[in-house]
């Protein structure tokens, strides 16, 4: 008997799986150390679902900027905070109740692409800068500001003197 | 073979709810944000399979990806030193005591 079996699908199954196991982990694990540790797992797995999509671009700067940075950011600050853990017992219930509905709703609403294939083929650097800079521009120059502006921002804040 | 749009859709679907259910049952502030991650994350990838659909939208949809990114890092600077300014102020994390610093 031969048996082939596809790469790309055993690639998803561990991606999408190490994904939902970690989201699992960054919500319930008890240190939020750990918690920030598999944020960043989470990241990871993530970006291995993008080079599926076919955007290792998007994917080689999410582990950069989002894994390397932010997550990391994350990762090293909560090292300073001291953490109890702080349950809405009442909320759980509603929680479990809007989650499952969700779920239900877009579930059977992505129906409809069920059978849809991802287009093949990989997006270049090129693609996305082209259409950064042609359509996007004046998001980018939002986003650049956006970012320069939420820096000062976080270094002040952080400065801030306490007055007992 | 790639596997259909649905499983990445399915996929994006199951770690939304995972991130609302850790958002409205959690009240300290960094368990909060790492919820919201978690559901930027699920949002992030949402994004790209829909995106994959025609190729027409898929180099939109990567330029849209990377800004969404760089502005999720600016975010996390400001909610962590929000959440480190409070430690300092309030010595908790719970997002009741949020409202005492108004200013």
């Amino acid at each position: 008997m031969n048996l082939q079996i596809d790469p790309h699908m055993i690639v998803f199954f561990i991606a999408s799986i190490g994904a939902l196991v970690s989201a699992l982990l960054v919500v319930e694990h008890k240190s939020i150390v750990y918690a920030s540790f598999f944020l960043a797992l989470l990241g990871t797995s993530n970006a291995a679902l993008f080079v599926l999509l076919g955007y290792p671009i998007v994917s080689i700067f999410h582990l950069a900027v989002y894994v390397g940075a932010a997550v990391t950011f994350i990762l090293f600050s909560v090292v300073l905070l001291k953490e109890a853990p702080l349950v809405e017992p009442i909320a759980r219930g509603v929680a479990v109740i809007a989650a499952l509905e969700v779920l239900l709703l877009f579930s059977v609403g992505f129906r409809p692409l069920l059978e849809s294939e991802p287009v093949q083929g990989i997006i270049s650097l090129e693609e996305v800068s082209e259409v950064l800079v042609d359509k996007y521009s004046f998001a980018l120059i939002i986003a650049a500001l956006a970012l320069a502006t939420t820096m000062i921002e976080a270094i002040t804040l952080a400065r801030r003197e306490v007055s007992s | 073979m790639t596997p259909p749009i649905y499983w990445f859709l399915l996929t994006s679907v199951i770690m939304f709810c995972i991130g609302l259910y850790g958002l409205l049952t959690r009240r300290s502030l960094i368990r909060m944000l790492l919820s919201a991650e978690v559901i930027f994350n699920a949002a992030l990838l949402a994004l790209l399979s829909t995106a994959s659909l025609s190729q027409d939208f898929r180099p939109a949809g990567g330029a849209l990806t990377l800004l969404a990114i760089s502005l999720a890092a600016a975010e996390v600077g400001v909610i962590v030193s929000v959440a480190i300014l409070m430690f300092r102020l309030r010595e908790s994390l719970d997002i009741y005591e949020l409202k005492g610093l108004r200013g």
